[in-house]
């Protein structure tokens, strides 16, 4: 897609929650849906369509590479939630997860695949929006403590030097190639969009000072990764779609905005009317209302929801950034506040504003 | 003596794991009582890390790769303390809550406790009611600590704090909750003890309560 079709929508004054995970559990038998891909796709279409978007953005599930990973290394689904490699099995992991002999996908990254498939397939005018975890949050998803040692590469530490170091590198390099394939795959199916789901690469997992002293272990862990699922997007003509709803740094944002994605998505913790000044004008930025907080009138009453809806769309109309106003992350379904969540996504949908 | 004291207490601020370990056998050798190597050089070198973390000077790697140095320096100094009569402030039974796979900021609770001087029995992720009441029988503890990150997990936080109550067990702990979406009200209404909303505080909070 062209770039400017974005920036027209924003300028249209479009607004959109990642909503996928609301409507899906609306339905008593969300837990056999996600395994189905012609339903889940049904689900995908309906959000889009009840949220007035033509972007249909797949389910937000952030296990499925973890999952069908190592399922395809032979361990039991009952252990994967908590599975964490203690050392480096052996490089001929790579050659398991990708490439020739790779194992097939579990059933539910197949069904999210076939999602994509079915609403490219049904030409409903929707474009279909492929989603997957990027390479370092599914990095820190098989270690038990990543964040000491990718701290030790980031003082100097070498692979060679301490094992803990290297099976950060190994496990980022496995992530990379389980993600590389599964948004392949996705393309293949007809994704136009691939939304890289990054939560994890932030001020908690890198310790800023040590960025700010000049290591560059952000651009080895997060960035090189990223960019290669970049180069992937590029090449095929797909575009990207980029989101982290962890706390950052501005020096962050601007590493993220160099990808190039054509929508930036970032957390609630974000002015995004500062963060204009760090992204391009040809980047729309999207977010961020504090949808995580919605399951809460104390929190985020009805009426704070529409004073931020102006703020955000006022500010960003003043700083002249394309913008789609939305939610931080994708809207999750929280029992017994469901019926709240939906107020305030529809207050944020439908409010009206003062004219800028 | 003294200065070898303050120089532990530097490298458990500085992440220095080999250096820490290096000087608690020094002092150790040198005859240092254990009680001294514990409170002067490891609680108040972590003291100092949780003050800069809550400060904003620190971060969670630095605090992390400083909580590994003091578990080195323990290693060593663990056996020397056995006979040392040193009784912790509490004993804190931990975990991130049913449905919950989500530990860091646990473990930076566990971490920063065991480096006020808490003894910590972390159960991990995905703990159930029940896991959360054996252990703080069998531990005699007098405080839990319960966390959740999501608001799709949160929901479970009450049902750890009604399980104290039907099991006769909730006037015997202290319950405090956290994770990121949870707030102080959140907490009252659900009848916790004490709230949270960082590690460093969590520390403080369990304190309070002992």
């Amino acid at each position: 897609m062209e770039r400017q079709f974005y920036i027209d929508l924003a300028n249209k004054g479009l607004r959109m929650p990642i909503g996928t995970d609301l409507v899906l559990h609306e339905k008593p038998d969300a837990a056999a849906i996600i395994l189905d891909g012609e339903r889940l796709g049904g689900i995908i279409e309906e959000a889009a369509v009840r949220y007035r978007t033509p972007l249909a953005v797949g389910l937000m599930d952030l296990m499925l590479e973890k999952s069908a990973m190592l399922e395809m290394l032979g361990i039991t689904a009952g252990d994967i939630p908590t599975y964490h490699f203690h050392e480096w099995p052996g490089d001929h992991l790579f050659k398991k997860v990708s490439g020739p002999g790779a194992g097939p996908f579990n059933r539910q990254l197949q069904a999210h695949i076939d999602a994509v498939a079915f609403v490219s397939r049904r030409a409903s005018g929707l474009i279909p929006i492929g989603m997957t975890i990027g390479p370092f949050s599914l990095m820190t998803k098989l270690l038990a403590d990543p964040i000491t040692p990718v701290f030790m590469a980031g003082a100097g530490t070498t692979a060679e030097e301490d094992p803990e170091v290297a099976l950060v590198e190994k496990t980022l390099e496995l992530s990379t190639l389980i993600i590389l394939r599964s948004v392949t795959e996705q393309i293949k199916a007809g994704a136009k969009i691939i939304l890289i789901a990054e939560p994890a690469a932030n001020r908690v997992y890198f310790s800023p000072k040590q960025l700010e002293e000049g290591a560059d272990v952000y651009e080895r862990c997060v960035m090189r990764p990223n960019r290669r699922i970049r180069e992937l997007l590029e090449k095929r003509g797909v575009d990207l779609f980029f989101h982290c709803c962890g706390d950052l740094t501005d020096s962050m944002v601007r590493d993220f905005a160099s990808l190039e994605p054509v929508i930036l998505s970032l957390g609630s913790s974000r002015k995004l009317w500062e963060d204009a000044s760090l992204v391009s004008p040809r980047i729309v930025l999207y977010g961020n209302l504090p949808t995580k907080k919605f399951y809460s009138d104390a929190d985020a009453p009805l009426e704070a929801v529409k004073r931020s809806t102006w703020e955000i769309i006022g500010k960003m109309h003043a700083a002249g950034h394309p913008h789609i106003l939305g939610s931080e992350c994708d809207v999750l379904s929280v029992p017994g506040a469901e019926s709240t969540i939906r107020e305030k996504v529809d207050m944020f949908m439908n409010c009206t504003c003062p004219t800028f | 003596m003294e200065a070898d004291l303050q120089r532990l207490a530097q490298a458990v601020i500085d992440g220095k794991r080999k250096d820490a370990a290096e000087l608690t056998t020094k002092l150790l050798d040198a005859g240092c009582n254990p009680k001294d190597v514990l409170e002067k050089g490891l609680i108040a070198g972590m003291g100092v890390v949780g003050a800069r973390f809550k400060a904003g000077e620190f971060f969670v790697p630095e605090v992390l790769v400083a909580a590994r140095s003091m578990k080195a320096a323990m290693g060593i100094l663990k056996p020397k303390l056995a006979g040392a009569d040193i009784q912790p402030p509490g004993t804190i039974v931990l975990g991130t809550v049913r449905g919950d796979l989500h530990d860091i900021g646990k473990n930076l609770v566990a971490m920063m406790a065991e480096g006020a001087g808490f003894k910590v029995v972390d159960l991990g992720v995905d703990v159930t009611p029940e896991k959360f009441i054996e252990a703080a029988k069998e531990h005699n503890a007098n405080l839990v600590g319960l966390s959740a990150l999501l608001t799709t997990t949160m929901i479970n936080i009450p049902d750890v704090i009604k399980a104290f109550e039907k099991d006769g067990q909730r006037e015997k702990v202290k319950i405090i909750v956290g994770g990121a979406p949870l707030t102080q009200e959140w907490a009252d209404k659900i009848g916790a003890d004490g709230y949270a909303p960082d590690a460093a505080s969590a520390v403080d909070v369990c304190k309070s309560l002992v």
